[in-house]
């Protein structure tokens, strides 16, 4: 009952663009595919999207091949964004509804209520080019969506939005995913990640490095990390014995608190326990799971936004 | 029909709707159609500006020994075949340097007769050496000269009109078929013409079109996103479609005002100048068949080499790369269009045969045979057939191409990365 990508593999000449990828989407759930620029991102999306053929594996939905499925079983939000920018935009978005079947009285509806919700309802007959890029990447969500699809595919929708798009985009993920819609998007913001995803999938060089739900990623690093402080008088300073401690490292001292990494055979209160012994007054005691951004670190060996510096750079073959 | 419809439909509606509407294709077609009138027009304009008035020459005897010789000179002016001269005898000669000088005549012959008896003549003109008025002054004073010399060796007067009449030559070519002078370069002759050249215009000029609408589909990266809605071959027919259709309204509508001003020239030349100019134009050779005929061929002849310059305009990069990319789309037009040239001369020959049933080459020679030599409704039908089937696998070739190029970003555009592509993708 989901999209299933089996170990799909992809060939462009002499460079292996993927390696046996391979990961699983459900309905009603949002899905992060992550990874640094070049990494096969956008090759894997089109292959699930049968615009490129995969030269081994197999991607199905509900069961079925996806050449099988039906075009309207897709949407898409390419990372490149482009529209006809001569058209307004209710022809734009008539004309992309009309490809997947959907009648124009349907489609003009649907677009009015989308146009609502994303605050830009007066832009219904203007031109394309005449709206802001944030705006023009709203439209083209829009039509990725009005033929109200199971499947959401998009690439980096986040990247060049401000703030408050980000927040009406996000809004319109969870009313997607509300809808029972299968959401996959990729990104190089790890906090959206955190916020949204249920299940990741991190590809690095063409492989899938680690993938799963966000929580048994995160328990899979093998460590907790802890945040100590405490009000002596030297700061964070006095606190160098929790160094010393069997299992604990140290990853970040900051004036407000100390970051540690706790290994998983350790069991982190101790620490809280160690603290109350030694009489420390401990004003902050905190347990969590590593961010997913040392997740990536850990597997990629470089951050995420980093590896993602040449995300600007002009035009270049995604791979 | 083969999965194609209804998207390939409404990628033509929008297509076509589009260019129709847009300012740059209304101002072309307009001005286009202005030319075309006007150029249909321009007899009209020639006589209303009085450019096409014969020139006039008047004969001055400066003797009364070459009055006789004037007089022929005069006749023999006015009664020549390839140049209209209007001639008449002067009988001031200084009124009539003074008319050439005015610009009232085209010129003044001065005849005399020399010690020697022979007749001298001297022409007074502003026109150049090569004018038509100088070139009948040359011919017809060499033959009032020498027919003066005839009669002082002693021919009867009127034996000399005898001696210069042309004499009757028969052609008989080899090939029975081969055309005569008239048919030559006759109106079937200028129709063939006329519908070479503007088949091949059409089909030069609106395949351009469909591979720079592809490019720029491409370069501004809306082509993701059509490609995941439509396929390559919906989307391909959809364009060749749209912009043939926007191309042939174009076309009707230029043409279409070529041809009313050529038709209504006599009604317009009776309103303007209250005289009919030249005489009425006839269309010989242009039938509804012939016109039904060149407009099939037409529509599979645009759709064979469109759809092949919509393959090529996928793997541009920039809509800049289009003339670059489409120079072997313009190599094989142009080879039909020179072939068919020849056959003008020879429509009924073998190798046109031949050839017109070849898909890249019968939209140029089908019509041509038909209205200058003899073609079978067979040979039609079968010839039609292979451009239909010629189209379909244009279209099934470029589909590949396209759906190839149109992923292929920042790489060096040309068939070679193009078919790499085709390879890898498949």
């Amino acid at each position: 009952m989901s999209l299933v990508v089996d170990t799909i593999t992809k060939r462009f000449g002499e460079i292996v663009a993927l390696d046996g990828v391979s990961f699983t989407a459900e309905p009603g759930r949002i899905f992060g595919l992550l990874g640094a620029n070049g990494a096969g991102k956008t090759t894997a999306m089109r292959i699930v999207l049968d615009i490129l053929r995969a030269d081994g594996g197999t991607v199905t939905w509900k069961g079925h091949a996806n050449a099988d499925v039906p075009r309207r079983t897709w949407g898409y939000l390419p990372e490149e964004r482009g529209l006809y920018l001569q058209m307004t935009v209710i022809d734009v978005l008539r004309f992309f509804a009309r490809l997947y079947g959907v009648p124009s009285r349907e489609a003009t509806a649907d677009v009015e209520d989308w146009l609502e919700r994303f605050r830009i309802p007066d832009y219904r007959d203007r031109k394309v080019q005449e709206l802001s890029k944030g705006n023009q990447q709203k439209i083209q969500f829009i039509a990725a969506i009005l033929h109200d699809p199971d499947v959401l595919i998009m690439d980096e929708p986040f990247s060049g939005l401000d703030p408050v798009n980000v927040q009406l985009l996000k809004e319109a993920f969870l009313e997607m995913r509300r809808r029972g819609k299968a959401l996959i998007f990729s990104t190089h913001q790890m906090e959206t990640v955190e916020e949204l995803c249920e299940s990741i999938v991190i590809i690095d060089r063409g492989k899938v490095v680690v993938g799963g739900q966000v929580r048994d990623v995160k328990r899979a690093m093998g460590r907790q990390v802890v945040r100590l402080a405490t009000d002596g008088a030297d700061g964070t300073d006095g606190l160098g014995w929790v160094e010393s401690m069997p299992g604990v490292s140290l990853t970040h001292r900051r004036e407000d608190y100390l970051e540690l990494h706790v290994q998983s055979d350790t069991d982190p209160s101790s620490l809280l326990q160690a603290a109350l012994e030694r009489g420390e007054r401990v004003t902050r005691f905190e347990i969590t799971d590593p961010s997913l951004e040392e997740v990536f670190i850990e597997h990629v060996g470089r951050p995420a936004e980093e590896a993602d510096e040449r995300h600007l750079a002009p035009a270049q073959e995604r791979t | 029909m083969f999965g194609l419809f209804p998207n390939a439909w409404t990628v033509t509606v929008r297509e076509f709707s589009l260019r129709i509407k847009s300012r740059a294709f209304q101002i072309v077609t307009l001005i286009l159609a202005l030319v075309g009138l006007g150029l249909a027009l321009l007899p009209i304009g020639i006589s209303a500006l009085g450019l096409d008035e014969p020139s006039s020459v008047s004969v001055y005897s400066a003797a009364p020994e070459a009055d006789e010789a004037a007089v022929a000179l005069v006749a023999t002016l006015n009664g020549m075949e390839q140049i209209t001269l209007e001639a008449e005898i002067a009988t001031d000669e200084a009124g009539g340097r003074e008319a050439v000088e005015a610009g009232a005549s085209d010129g003044l012959v001065t005849v005399g007769r020399a010690a020697d008896e022979d007749l001298t003549f001297d022409l007074y003109t502003g026109e150049g050496p090569t004018s038509p008025v100088v070139f009948g002054v040359t011919a017809a004073t060499n033959q009032v000269a020498i027919g003066d010399r005839l009669v002082r060796a002693g021919v009867d007067p009127s034996d000399v009109g005898h001696i210069f009449a042309p004499t009757d030559l028969d052609v008989t070519p080899v090939d029975p078929n081969a055309m005569d002078e008239d048919e030559l370069f006759g109106p079937r002759y200028v129709l063939a013409t006329a519908l070479l050249v503007l088949m091949f215009m059409a089909i030069i000029t609106y395949g351009q079109w469909v591979a720079t609408s592809v490019a720029e589909e491409k370069s501004s990266r809306v082509m993701e996103l059509l490609i995941t809605a439509a396929t390559p071959r919906q989307l391909l027919l959809g364009k060749v479609m749209g912009a043939g259709g926007a191309g042939l309204l174009q076309y009707v509508v230029i043409v279409g005002a070529a041809l009313a001003g050529l038709l209504l020239q006599g009604a317009i030349s009776r309103l303007i100048l209250g005289e009919n100019v030249g005489e009425p134009v006839e269309l010989q050779g242009l039938s509804i068949g012939v016109l039904l005929v060149v407009g099939l061929f037409f529509v599979g002849g645009f759709g064979l080499y469109a759809t092949l310059y919509a393959a090529l305009g996928s793997t541009a990069n920039r809509v800049d790369d289009i003339q670059t990319i489409t120079g072997p789309m313009i190599i094989i037009g142009v080879a039909g269009y020179l072939v068919s040239f020849a056959a003008l001369n020879a429509p009924d020959a073998d190798w046109v045969r031949l050839l017109s049933f070849v898909p890249f080459f019968s939209p140029y020679l089908v019509p041509v045979r038909m209205v200058l030599g003899q073609v079978a409704p067979w040979e039609i039908a079968l010839a039609f057939a292979l451009l239909l089937i010629g189209a379909f696998l244009a279209l099934w070739v470029a589909a590949r191409i396209y759906s190839a190029g149109v992923l292929l970003y920042g790489q060096k555009a040309g068939l070679r990365s193009v078919w790499k592509a085709v390879r890898v993708n498949r």
